[in-house]
């Protein structure tokens, strides 16, 4: 029940929309238990040879109460059910904008597919608690307090024999949930495998039709598609003689009503009408039994959804933000590192070991270094999707964890080697970083990064919608639409995080032309696997486990022939033999 | 930002839908049948409430007689006992009869898939396709179980209860059928509006939750572009529609449910006032008027049921259309030749001035014709983009070629059943993708008749036993996603290993050492040597160190050939293939141990 503290907020913003739904809702009751006493009053006239006029006023109040009772009903749908959707609607966008403040390390930890669920799947199963399942028990509690109470003022001993099977339904519905439940829920798990097996066989279907296995994966998946079957077939059995073991308790009372209560007329003992008028209070009985029950249910799964949502709410980023409001900082300052030390969570060996290093404000840093050596962690512990474990990083004079991320992420333009580019149009997606932008400094950047060209064979040109993941787009083309949504911000330190891996040499070098002239006092820090891109770099590191190994200019690292010097002349004779093809 | 929602066309008649969804029921149709009779007298068994009501009041309450009571109590509960048994049986009928169509559906779905060319998978991202077969399967399953009884015992008591009340008094049932045209008109201005309201909504939702999925899953360009404040009021403004239309639906809801219940009272009002007035004229019977009551209460029931489950009807009409709209979607390599399975190849390969495009008029391969004789091994040397990958694409039939002729064997390729082709290729890509499973399965795949034994040979072969003995559970060690631990240069000699047990009689390398760096390449190229042996062989490859063995080198520049002939003969011609060869030499001489990523 503690997982309930979080979402009272939100019942209280709509207090109003409660209390009068919940008063529509207890009027309704209230005039619904009227109908069978009409209907008794009515029965027992006849016997009198009513007149017409008596007849018209029967019919005249029927229709009043039901006039009130459409009101009524309008009223508590309308309220209860606009409550639920509005608080689900609040707590969604409550946990959109929680999202959107956690940070890199733990989204690491987290799959797209789980948090998707909780925001759709257990945020309807709270809705439905709060909609639903709060509708139910007040009306439940209330049409059977009330009608057993009528039946009782008919007459209590009919009363205390009808009413035998049916605590025993709720008592029922209660076991049948929740045997329905565990065997749902081995479904569900089940219904799990084989996403994935449908996930695997997709992902891997250039090596299934390559070996003709699709005979052999078709009786795999037709095994599992009949396990499945079966689990469900589980559930059916309980189910199927849960629904109508309902109905035959029903049915129980209505028997015993007709029968004992048709006896206790005949002894007089009970008027016609009466009689009547408990038929009908019976009736009413059935949907609220079944109710408790479902309130359970509901509770149960509300219950899970709010200690899921809960969990996501709770979460906490790690990195904290920086101290210092909005300040500027100033172009061409020096970005410095000084002992950092980092290792990924749960990881032993340290990705960054003890790096010192030192990029001078408006200056080029090349990195290079195999897969895995800290070249990506180093540049990204300068957007602090990390914060280092040891020592520190000085942007200036000023240290990095004092900065506020909006500042540093205005300060700096990051852009990797496989960009996320949002399906959306390819303008949109390069003026992603900044709100006001003319049509002209789009265009700059388009030329900046060559796209015009590209752009000139789309159908809408820059208002082209590049689908999902862009899909259409060839790697090159993101690779360069990203760099152009960096540039945008202007940014004072530019960071290439291999992100001309798909570009051909001449469109590599056009780029690198076109930064050196219009972004000269740009810091930048290139990655690359590609020593053409970091050539003339005013400062080159080596990296290797998590440690620089070589540093200095092109020239001094040949000389020096280490690591470097073996890459560049390797690398120069793959070019050369690119050349003659 | 763009909107993702779903398309509001209609691309199928509803009822042409729902008539394909019938034909899945055909081959139950005995099942199905009987299931409606049980729904039938399930419906009918429910009527028998009122009328013994009728029967107590008119025949014994009236007449003091408390003879009968007993036995009409014993009828009462011989018609539960048997209404609950019909609607058990007809419960679990119906549930199997939905899950076994559930498995067709979903069996065909996964089938079609399978049929589907590459380049349906290049256009298709995998999480649609995955609904496909597991969502709206699961959603159509749901209409099938609930939607189509729902309907069924709706329109039995319905009709029911119409026929009983003319049997009981047809004049009256007439007065009552007065609000019927009301009804009607006010359950059709509900269904155009609920159903507007209800597609809008749903499109919303699917907008909001590809904007949320895509908003996690690009949440590190979201905060290095400081669009957090932006985006949320994207959401919001996405999410404020998909509320508007939801409160929409809500309010037409909590308009129509209650004008059916007033429509109820209307009928009852009129059994009081036209009905009274005739019992006191004694023109009928006062059970009868119960009865009536009792039946016009249970008159309205369906009405409300049909209008409360129109929400999940119209889903599985959505689902179904997807799931169509992939069954309609044409094999594009549709294979007529039947299949020979004891087609073994020679491993002749010719092809015929071959034209290829991915695209329309964008050809990658333009006239391209070579052959290879049986055993031998053929290079193909080009830069990125080249058309190499191509030939292979084509080679399997992958796709399908636009003009000329590739012949196995002096056949044409459009004259051998594909599957057969494929049995007589192997296959080994760049980026070897591991099942999960341990290393035997993803080794035999799915020749599950291969024993340990025939698998330890094979792995000996192309030297990967050591290292597959050298795994805590050696070959039954289980492969995680991706393959978890073991070593690129190790995924490389199970996918060896793998092209070898399928017994092939060409074999395809694909940039198959381009992953790996030069130390690993050197351990594999034993490997390579052992799985070329005897065989036809294509291989393509970065590094021309791998191709010192090879018979004979085509070189390929933006789809066309350079140079083809006998490697000796190449070299000895002094063209484009010697002096890559060249440049090769020195570079092998400069490069002494590291090398970064193959590029």
């Amino acid at each position: 029940m503690k997982h309930l503290k979080t979402f009272f907020p939100y019942i209280q913003k709509y207090r109003r929309e409660f209390f009068w739904g919940t008063f529509a809702l207890i009027v309704t009751d209230a005039m619904t238990l009227v109908v069978p006493w009409l209907l008794k009053e009515f029965v027992d006239s006849l016997s009198g040879k009513p007149t017409d006029g008596q007849l018209l006023e029967y019919v005249f109040f029927l229709l009043l109460i039901s006039l009130v009772l459409m009101v009524g009903r309008y009223g508590w749908r309308n309220f209860l059910f606009t409550l639920s959707r509005k608080i689900e609607f609040d707590i969604l966008n409550d946990l959109f904008k929680h999202l959107l403040s956690l940070d890199r390390l733990w989204y690491q930890n987290q799959k797209t597919g789980d948090l998707m669920s909780r925001a759709t799947n257990d945020l309807r199963s709270v809705r439905e608690f709060f909609g639903l399942g709060l509708l139910i028990l007040i009306d439940a509690v209330f049409v059977i307090v009330m009608a057993v109470s009528m039946m009782g003022f008919i007459n209590i001993d009919l009363t205390l024999k009808v009413l035998i099977p049916l605590p025993f339904i709720s008592v029922l519905f209660f076991f049948f949930v929740k045997e329905i439940g565990k065997r749902h829920k081995e479904v569900q798990e089940h219904l799990a495998k084989i996403t994935d097996r449908v996930q695997e066989n997709l992902s891997g279907i250039r090596v299934l039709h390559a070996f003709v296995q699709e005979e052999y994966e078709k009786e795999r998946f037709q095994k599992l598609n009949l396990d499945y079957i079966k689990k469900n077939l589980r559930v059916t059995k309980v189910f199927g003689v849960f629904t109508p073991t309902m109905v035959f308790s029903m049915g129980i009372a209505g028997m015993i009503s007709l029968w004992m209560g048709g006896k206790a007329v005949i002894a007089e003992e009970i008027t016609l009408g009466s009689f009547v008028a408990f038929n009908g209070y019976l009736m009413l009985l059935s949907w609220p039994m079944m109710g408790i029950g479902y309130v359970f249910n509901l509770t149960q799964k509300g219950l899970v959804g709010m200690e899921r949502i809960n969990e996501l709410f709770s979460a906490k980023a790690d990195i904290q933000d920086g101290i210092l409001g909005d300040i500027e900082i100033k172009a061409k300052e020096d970005v410095e590192f000084k002992n950092i030390l980092f290792s990924y969570p749960g990881e032993k060996k340290n990705s960054l070991n003890e790096v010192s290093l030192k990029v001078s404000g408006g200056q080029t840093l090349g990195i290079v270094g195999v897969i895995g050596s800290g070249k990506t962690t180093l540049v990204q512990s300068l957007l602090r999707f990390y914060d280092p474990d040891s020592g520190s990083i000085l942007i200036g004079n000023i240290k990095l964890p004092e900065i506020s991320l909006k500042t540093l992420r205005e300060y700096i333009g990051y852009v990797n080697q496989e960009p996320f580019l949002f399906s959306t149009s390819i303008r949109n997606n390069i003026v992603l970083g900044k709100g006001n932008v003319t049509d002209l400094e789009v265009e700059k950047i388009i030329n900046a990064v060559g796209l015009e060209e590209d752009l000139k064979r789309f159908p809408d040109h820059l208002d082209t919608l590049i689908g999902e993941k862009g899909v259409t787009l060839s790697g090159g083309q993101k690779q360069r639409i990203a760099l152009g949504r960096a540039l945008l911000k202007n940014p004072k330190l530019l960071i290439l995080d291999d992100s001309f891996s798909n570009l051909d040499s001449d469109m590599e070098k056009t780029l690198l032309e076109n930064l050196k002239n219009s972004y000269h006092s740009t810091t930048k820090i290139i990655i690359s696997h590609r020593l053409s891109t970091i050539l003339h770099a005013d400062k080159i590191i080596v990296m290797e486990d998590g440690t620089i190994t070589e540093q200095g200019t092109h020239s001094q690292l040949l000389e020096l022939g280490g690591v470097y010097s073996n890459l560049f002349r390797n690398q120069e004779l793959a070019r050369e033999m690119e050349i003659l093809l | 930002m763009i909107r993702n929602g779903e398309d509001l066309r209609d691309r199928y008649k509803d009822w042409i839908l729902f008539k394909r969804v019938l034909v899945h029921l055909k081959p139950y149709s005995r099942l199905v049948g009987l299931a409606i009779f049980l729904l039938f007298a399930v419906s009918l068994l429910n009527l028998t409430g009122p009328y013994l009501t009728k029967i107590v009041i008119d025949d014994h309450i009236k007449v003091g007689d408390l003879n009968g009571l007993d036995v009409i109590a014993v009828i009462y509960l011989g018609v539960l006992i048997l209404s609950f048994l019909f609607q058990f049986s007809q419960t679990y009928l119906m549930q199997y009869i939905g899950q076994k169509v559930m498995f067709d559906l979903r069996s065909k779905v996964f089938a079609h898939l399978h049929k589907m060319s590459f380049s349906y998978f290049d256009r298709n991202p995998i999480g649609k396709m995955i609904t496909r077969v597991v969502g709206d399967v699961e959603t159509l399953n749901e209409m099938l179980t609930s939607g189509l009884i729902l309907i069924f015992s709706d329109l039995f008591t319905l009709f029911g209860i119409f026929f009983v009340m003319l049997y009981l008094d047809w004049k009256l049932t007439l007065v009552v059928c007065v609000v019927l045209p009301f009804l009607a008109y006010a359950t059709r201005l509900y269904r155009i509006r609920a159903r507007d309201a209800l597609r809008k909504f749903r499109s919303h939702v699917s907008e909001l939750n590809s904007y949320l999925e895509e908003n996690l899953s690009g949440m590190d360009t979201v905060q290095c572009f400081n669009r957090e404040k932006i985006n949320l009021g994207e959401f919001l403004t996405i999410n404020s529609e998909r509320l508007k239309e939801d409160l929409r639906t809500v309010r037409y809801n909590a308009f129509y449910m209650p004008s059916i219940d007033f429509f109820s009272s209307l009928a009852i009002g009129m059994v009081i006032w036209y009905g009274g007035g005739r019992f006191v004229q004694d023109e009928i019977q006062l059970g009868i008027l119960v009865a009536f009551i009792q039946y016009l209460q249970k008159f309205f029931e369906p009405v409300r049921d049909l209008a409360e489950k129109f929400n999940i009807i119209q889903t599985a009409m959505t689902s179904s259309e997807r799931i169509f709209e992939l069954l309609d979607t044409p094999e594009q390599i549709p294979e007529s030749v039947p299949s020979r399975k004891d087609l073994t190849l020679k491993g002749n390969v010719q092809f015929k001035n071959v034209w290829f495009a991915y695209k329309e008029d964008q050809y990658v391969l333009k006239d391209l014709s070579f052959s290879l004789e049986e055993g031998e091994s053929l290079a193909i040397v080009g830069a990125t983009g080249s058309g190499k990958s191509t030939i292979v694409n084509a080679l399997c039939r992958f796709y399908e070629i636009n003009q000329g002729d590739i012949l196995f064997d002096g056949q044409s390729i459009k004259n051998i059943n594909k599957f057969d082709l494929r049995r007589q290729i192997a296959l080994v890509q760049q980026d070897v993708f591991l099942f999960s499973g341990n290393i035997m399965e993803n080794i035999r795949l799915g020749n599950v008749q291969m024993g340990q034994e025939e698998i330890e040979s094979i792995s000996q072969a192309v030297c990967s036993h050591n290292f597959i003995n050298n795994l805590p559970f050696k070959y039954e060690q289980e492969l995680n996603e991706g393959g978890g631990d073991i070593s690129s240069g190790q995924r490389q000699l199970l996918s060896f290993a793998r092209a070898l047990a399928a017994k092939p009689r060409i074999l395809v390398l694909d940039e198959a050492t381009s992953s790996v760096d030069m130390e690993t390449e050197r351990q594999i190229q034993n490997g390579i040597k052992e799985i070329t042996c005897g065989r036809t062989s294509i291989i393509i490859a970065h590094r021309l160190s791998t191709l010192m063995h090879v018979d004979k080198v085509l070189v390929l520049r933006q789809g066309e050939i350079v140079e083809f002939g006998k490697r000796k003969e190449l070299l000895q011609k002094r063209g484009v293939f010697y002096k890559l060869c060249q440049t090769q030499l020195k570079s092998e001489k400069f490069v002494t141990g590291r090398d970064s990523n193959g590029s």
